[in-house]
């Protein structure tokens, strides 16, 4: 009986042991993966902004703009690019929302971002585009791979629409959370109008005939939470201006839009919750759960040695049987 | 022997359960209905 308990023991112990690299290396990568059907949004201000007034066409200090992002899982989308392109694949359409002090538009800007759901690496199918234009990205967008590492990544500009590094700066605390932080600069660069303009009847082909450019710089900068790869924070030092053409009636340039651009306190909060409940389920995988396996396979591996010890331990000796002394016949 | 093949199950069902997880994998889910953001939510 001893002998099958120390039998069934080792191979819990085995069973556990192997189960420990297994979910690590095996099970955790296959495993973890942006879901397909995510939907997400986000709020952004720019308080004290720059913003160019086009009755005017003079730039002036507003309280306050307000960008909304949304990103949604296309799913359908996704299982038409998986079936060919043999991988899972995430189709992302995004949404970001300019809206000024005044509650009117100010611009927006739908994109399609298309990649891997393990590594995040950008997948090229027909359909990616930002504003419309189709565009071919490299590099990340949004969020960093899990189990980020140390090191700068390239990041997917999609205004100017170019890749360019973002460089990690460090590790620092956010809110009780260990990030990794990461800056990007994109010099001032020309950038096409927007599709939707913020006057009605006016189209970027007309801005576009006067001569008039739109340039881009900003700095970008993630606090990204390591485990997930999910940024829990995020600001830009963002600025835009037109330059040259008859639009702007001798002046070589004019600010189109100025701000620091930070997330609104309440989807901080939000963020850094999802984030962390996030982190605890990677950590499980990662973590937890191998080491958690490996303890208890050596453990069930020394009680079944134990066992095994004490079933081949000589047995005491039989008690010596005294027998009666036999009657003598004289 | 009765160790190598304890062993040797032990072993056996620990690939056996992680091929079906892995293989069985997460259920995709469906597109999400809410729209995207036009105007600025209240909150998140």
């Amino acid at each position: 009986m001893r002998r099958k308990s120390g039998l069934v023991l080792l191979a819990l112990a085995v069973f556990f042991a192997a189960l420990s690299p297994l979910l690590r290396w095996y099970a955790f990568p296959r495993l973890a993966k942006v879901p397909a059907s995510q939907y997400q949004d986000m709020v952004l201000e720019a308080k004290d902004a720059t913003l160019l007034d086009y009755d005017s066409f003079k730039a002036k200090k507003v309280s306050k703009v307000t960008i909304v992002q949304t990103l949604k899982g296309n799913v359908e989308a996704s299982e038409a690019i998986e079936r060919t392109a043999g991988r899972d694949v995430v189709v992302w359409d995004g949404l970001s929302y300019v809206q000024g002090p005044d509650g009117k538009m100010v611009s927006k800007i739908p994109e399609r971002y298309i990649f891997d759901a393990h590594s995040q690496e950008p997948v090229h199918a027909t359909g990616e585009t930002v504003d419309g234009d189709p565009v071919k990205r490299e590099g990340i967008e949004f969020k960093w791979p899990f189990l980020v590492e140390k090191r700068d990544y390239e990041y997917f500009d999609a205004q100017a629409r170019v890749t360019a590094p973002i460089h990690y700066k460090g590790t620092r605390d956010f809110r009780g959370v260990s990030v990794y932080y990461f800056e990007q600069t994109i010099p001032w660069t020309k950038v096409p109008f927007p599709k939707s303009m913020p006057v009605k009847g006016i189209t970027p082909e007309d801005v576009a005939a006067t001569g008039t450019t739109r340039w881009y710089t900003t700095v970008r900068k993630f606090w990204v939470e390591p485990v997930t790869g999910a940024p829990v924070y995020g600001e830009e030092i963002h600025q835009e201006e037109l330059r040259g053409g008859t639009l702007l009636g001798g002046r070589e340039k004019v600010t189109a839009f100025a701000g620091h651009v930070k997330m609104r306190e309440d989807y901080i909060r939000s963020t850094v919750d999802l984030v962390k409940s996030q982190r605890t389920l990677v950590l499980l995988m990662t973590s937890y759960l191998p080491w958690g396996f490996l303890s208890l396979g050596v453990l069930l591996l020394a009680l079944a040695l134990y066992l095994e010890a004490r079933g081949r331990r000589p047995a005491d000796p039989a008690p010596t049987k005294t027998s009666a002394p036999e009657p003598v016949t004289a | 022997m009765r160790a190598l093949i304890a062993a040797a199950a032990g072993l056996a069902v620990a690939f056996a359960l992680v091929l079906t997880i892995t293989a069985v994998g997460a259920p995709t889910g469906t597109t999400s209905p809410k729209p995207m953001l036009t105007t600025v939510p209240s909150h998140p």
